[in-house]
């Protein structure tokens, strides 16, 4: 615990001072909410295509970054630093958690920005923040472990885009889904069956940080 | 600071390298044991640096086996590493952190917090550094940031230490710096330099040259 602490602490010192992620995802996020914002102007879209833009704006904003966390340790040379002094758990730990905060704050921001450009008329605010919170996690989760493989690959970016495909697809899928749903006027709310797809995001997350975390020890030692 | 009780030992078991089809080194045999010191040279691109990943267990070696020992017993892989200390080209400190910052990241944490600042004090004391304890590492000169690396590199008192050119960038009295420090620790470590430098080969007692050195 006290070797996750002290990663995590670093690298949101790193954050702090550099603020190269952040920035660059916070300028995407904010850019393309406003342009979508203006090209489309006052006219309402149905519940979907809100959900499938919201959920492509986080997305983008966020995956450069995310997978960037690791990636940094390999092209700044500091992996070798870190595996010679940290254990593999530790290490993928600290980064799993900087990742889902990280994800965290840019939904936060793209969500309400979109919400209030889009003058969106949430059905389900609980619905919402579930399925921002559950895709953020299962996202996050899925990046972490793939940013350690391309790390491991040298940092070949356009390997990410290729293996996050088949495990991102569900994810993104099943939040588009669930917003979908909480911005859509519904007399079953109360219904447990209501809250699938946030179900389905929990269960995806935990067997993803589960697989990952067996998973990792044997990336991080590969020579 | 005393580990002279321990007795460390390394065994490396038929190790061969080769890069695609040429061979780097082939069948090597040899055990080192706390005290004593090799120095591994040779030309540029004779494979010094891979050896030294390899012993480092870093890298795989085409073919053969590394096995650390504590006491005659083997130390278990996810062990090995915290043992190392280890000062190469390919191994940077936290560019965005300072000295201070970096230092405080690998320390282990067998010491309280008065203990762990003289600690502290007295590497950067010794190495010249005290006064770049808050300087941003990426601010630093290549010089004082190799004085950092083998800062980094020892302060855990790692009883197995692999340095790849350790007198690199650094002037005179660095290298004195770093020779006189090494020299206290030699008899309680195995101590393993990769390095063309007469003055840093002659550290060692033994040496193991790859090739024709080029110098």
């Amino acid at each position: 615990m006290p070797e996750i602490i002290k990663n995590l602490k670093k690298d949101i010192k790193i954050e702090f001072r550099n603020r190269s992620a952040l920035n660059l995802a916070l300028a995407f996020a904010l850019i393309s909410t406003l342009t979508i914002s203006l090209i489309i102007g006052g006219v309402p879209l149905e519940p979907k295509k809100e959900a499938i833009i919201l959920w492509l704006i986080i997305f983008f904003s966020a995956i450069s970054s995310l997978a960037y966390t690791f990636i940094r340790e390999e092209e700044k040379k500091t992996i070798l630093f870190l595996r010679l002094n940290f254990s593999a758990e530790s290490v993928y730990f600290s980064k799993l958690i900087f990742n889902i905060f990280f994800f965290f704050i840019i939904q936060i921001i793209v969500a309400i920005f979109y919400v209030f450009f889009r003058q969106l008329e949430i059905q389900s605010l609980n619905l919402f923040i579930l399925g921002l919170l559950g895709g953020g996690l299962a996202l996050a989760s899925t990046i972490t472990i793939l940013g350690a493989m391309v790390a491991k690959a040298n940092g070949q970016s356009s390997l990410l885009a290729v293996i996050s495909f088949p495990l991102l697809l569900p994810v993104l899928w099943m939040a588009v889904s669930s917003t979908t749903k909480s911005l859509t006027p519904n007399p079953f709310s109360s219904n447990p069956v209501f809250y699938n797809e946030i179900y389905f995001l929990l269960a995806f997350s935990g067997i993803m940080i589960a697989g990952s975390f067996i998973f990792f020890k044997f990336i991080w030692s590969s020579q | 600071m005393s580990i002279k009780t321990e007795n460390y030992t390394i065994q490396i078991d038929s190790i061969s390298k080769k890069f695609e089809v040429a061979p780097l080194f082939h069948n090597l045999n040899f055990s080192l044991k706390t005290g004593q010191s090799l120095a591994v040279s040779g030309f540029n691109g004779s494979g010094k640096s891979t050896f030294l990943q390899i012993m480092a267990l870093l890298q795989n070696p085409t073919q053969g086996k590394i096995i650390y020992q504590k006491e005659r017993e083997v130390i278990p892989l996810e062990q090995i590493y915290k043992k190392i200390g280890f000062l190469s080209p390919l191994l940077n400190p936290y560019e965005e952190l300072n000295s201070l910052e970096n230092i405080d990241f690998i320390l282990r944490p067998f010491y309280n917090k008065g203990d762990k600042e003289t600690k502290i004090d007295e590497f950067l004391d010794r190495f010249g550094l005290f006064g770049y304890k808050k300087t941003l590492v990426k601010n630093l000169s290549s010089g004082t940031r190799q004085k950092l690396k083998i800062i980094l590199a020892t302060i855990n008192n790692p009883p197995y230490l692999f340095l790849d050119e350790p007198g690199t960038n650094l002037d005179k009295k660095g290298k004195e710096d770093i020779f006189s420090y090494l020299d206290l620790i030699k008899k309680e470590r195995i101590i393993v330099i990769a390095s063309n430098d007469p003055e840093e080969i002659n550290f060692c007692e033994e040496e193991l040259t790859f090739g024709a050195r080029d110098n």
